[in-house]
């Protein structure tokens, strides 16, 4: 069952300069992915999780920290060691509505990473290619010439899966890759990614807000706020024994479409507080209801490993 | 429970297109009594914004008409009203939440002045009696008094949600329509907002049109749940029958496509195919070809409504007699 760390995150953090002061977007993260695993990032919007995904695939720089993929530091590599990284780790973007070039037919969007690539260089192989991952991802051959505007969420979002698919990666990291779709559409897409994974020995890294989502996808779960990560474990403990009392709160959060099961909710007060310029304390502390106030105020929390393979970020587990 | 407060029969909204007609709401039913909260629950292109533009009668007109049906309040027909006369009901008895707050209020007035706003135009009051009145609104959302001062960019998203239900409810309204109210919302903040929602329902003994994509939130808060499909009801019911048994095929399927974080379920069913083009319904039953029930009867005319018991009715031949072969 333990197999090799495919991807791994040191002390990730990324500022951002703003008028206001630094903006702390992620802060000192660390995590690893396991070869053909899901690991979900879960938050709240403005927690992080996006701008962590973009820095794995190298869409932006981390202000300090390390991303190892194979052992290899993706933001130090030359450019022909890069390109060979590219095509391993892919990324499917949130909207599929305005992740695709308006002016490529289907095709067209799908043999881009070829050419990028130089494989499959002739014409004739290029297409049957083509066919072929629209069939593994479901989409109609009919569509091959159509564009973007023509096709609904779902199928829009099949073809951002098929060029993330398109050169066989390793990793693929999935920005809320569902959120924009209706339930039923939403559906189809999980169980497509499901399927996927299963085929090619893929591993994820799946970002999204929803919990129910995240849970149903992932093998482990770390839940950031703020910036940080407060818990890290297995999808299961996550919603059995949450240990980080934002976790707590987030989980009994969700409305659950169950009569029967209704669980006591946890009102959050307050709002999620700016990263800019963040206090010396824990991040949860304004809003915790189990804040102790000589120490959370003033002390960040350290990740601990409390139990085998589950971490939390809380003065009250140390 | 209490008397009928809203009452909406064969109601029609049509959009008339380059591309054709589109019969967004399509001849649908549905009353809610006083008090009483229904959620309204569909995908992107059921009809469900539609049908509460249409109890507004802000049907954008055109290319949106209302060809047909009835809509009663509180005993009057509001098809036959003036303008003027829909102008003094909109805003005072029926308000209406919409789904972005972030676009909804305006940007160069303070939160005091929109509030402010909507109490003058519909009762008689002072300058002073209305600030006085902003206020009380204000606390009653959980927004301390002194940020009512503030422009709406200095909000947060679920504080300028609460905002427009402070706005919404300044006029004690006998019926809120809350178009998809949390949906641009965290869930933590989410839980906020239906909290003062729930409340200020009870404080105010106010009846609800919630209209949501999410059947968690509608056990949250609802008592009568209808299921849209394409412009159509296919289900009504009290929130208890639906959820315990849910009886058309596409409200089984809707059930089947979410993850319930409470089980372990391995793989999703979810229904297959997609939506219809609003412009090319399928003939029969609009939902059989998705349907894993379909029938050779389901492709030749809409189903009658079918009642499985007096606060459940269905819109399918598998519950008509003589035809599903399962009779109620």
């Amino acid at each position: 069952m333990m197999q090799e760390k495919l991807l791994e995150v040191e002390n990730l953090q990324k500022i951002f300069s703003t008028p206001r002061g630094d903006l702390h977007a992620v802060d000192n993260i660390n995590f690893f992915v396991r070869e053909g695993e899901t690991l979900g990032l879960v938050g709240e919007s403005g927690c992080g999780k996006s701008t962590t995904g973009r820095m794995i695939v190298r869409l932006s720089p981390p202000t300090s920290g390390r991303i190892l993929f194979q052992g290899q530091d993706v933001h130090s590599l030359k450019k022909k060691q890069l390109k060979e990284i590219r095509r391993n780790i892919q990324m499917v973007f949130q909207d599929p509505f305005s992740s695709l070039n308006p002016r490529m037919s289907v095709s067209d969007l799908i043999k881009e990473s070829f050419d990028i690539h130089r494989v499959f260089r002739k014409e004739k192989e290029r297409e049957e290619k083509v066919l072929e991952i629209m069939e593994v991802v479901g989409l109609s051959p009919r569509l091959v010439n159509s564009y973007p505007h023509e096709l609904d969420g779902g199928r829009r979002q099949r073809v951002g899966i098929a060029r993330a698919i398109a050169l066989n990666p390793k990793c693929i990291v999935l920005d809320e890759p569902v959120s924009a779709l209706d339930v039923s559409v939403q559906a189809q897409i999980l169980n497509l990614l499901d399927r996927l994974q299963e085929e090619f020995q893929l591993t994820y890294l799946f970002i999204a807000h929803d919990l129910s989502v995240v849970k149903h996808v992932s093998d482990r779960i770390a839940v950031m706020y703020v910036g940080k990560i407060v818990e890290l474990t297995d999808y299961k403990t996550i919603f059995k024994e949450p240990l980080h009392p934002y976790s707590r709160a987030l989980i009994s959060a969700i409305p659950t479409p169950n009569l029967r099961k209704k669980k006591e909710r946890i009102i959050l007060e307050g709002d999620v507080p700016s990263p800019i310029n963040p206090g010396p304390g824990c991040r949860f502390f304004p809003r915790c209801r189990e804040r102790i106030d000589s120490i959370c105020k003033e002390k960040e929390p350290e990740m601990r490993e409390v139990k085998p393979g589950h971490f939390v970020a809380c003065h009250r587990e140390e | 429970m209490g008397k009928k407060l809203l009452e909406i029969k064969g109601l029609k909204v049509h959009y008339i297109t380059d591309d054709g007609t589109v019969p967004a709401v399509d001849g649908i039913d549905m009353e809610i009594e006083e008090g009483e909260s229904l959620g309204l629950v569909g995908e992107t292109g059921a009809g469900k914004t539609t049908t509460a533009l249409g109890v507004m009668n802000l049907v954008p007109d055109p290319p949106g008409e209302i060809v047909d049906g009835e809509i009663i309040f509180n005993g009057e027909n509001l098809r036959e009203k003036s303008r003027e006369a829909y102008r003094k009901i909109r805003g005072n008895k029926i308000s209406m939440i919409f789904q972005d707050p972030m676009t909804s209020l305006n940007p160069v007035y303070t939160v005091f002045d929109q509030l402010e706003e909507v109490i003058k135009l519909h009762q008689k009051v002072s300058s002073s009696e209305a600030l006085q009145r902003a206020k009380e609104m204000l606390a009653k959302v959980g927004i301390p008094e002194e940020r009512g001062e503030e422009y709406p960019h200095q909000f947060s998203g679920g504080m300028k949600q609460r905002v427009l239900i402070a706005i919404a409810l300044a006029c004690n309204p006998a019926l809120l329509i809350a178009d998809e109210p949390t949906t641009a919302l965290d869930v933590t903040i989410q839980a906020q907002v239906l909290e003062v929602m729930k409340d200020l329902k009870k404080q105010f003994n106010m009846a609800m049109i919630l209209i949501t994509h999410d059947l968690g939130v509608v056990s949250e808060i609802c008592e009568k749940v209808a299921i849209m499909y394409a412009g159509k009801i296919v289900e009504f019911a009290d929130l208890e029958s639906l959820f315990t048994k849910p009886s058309h095929p596409y409200t089984v399927g809707l059930f089947n496509s979410i993850p319930d974080p409470e089980e372990d379920v391995t793989e999703l069913t979810p229904i297959k195919g997609l939506i219809p083009e609003p412009t090319e319904l399928p003939p029969g039953c609009v939902f059989h070809p998705r349907c894993p029930d379909v029938m050779e009867v389901c492709k030749g005319s809409f189903p009658e409504t079918v009642e499985l018991s007096p606060t459940h009715r269905v819109a399918c031949y598998k519950y008509h007699e003589g035809i599903g072969g399962e009779p109620k």
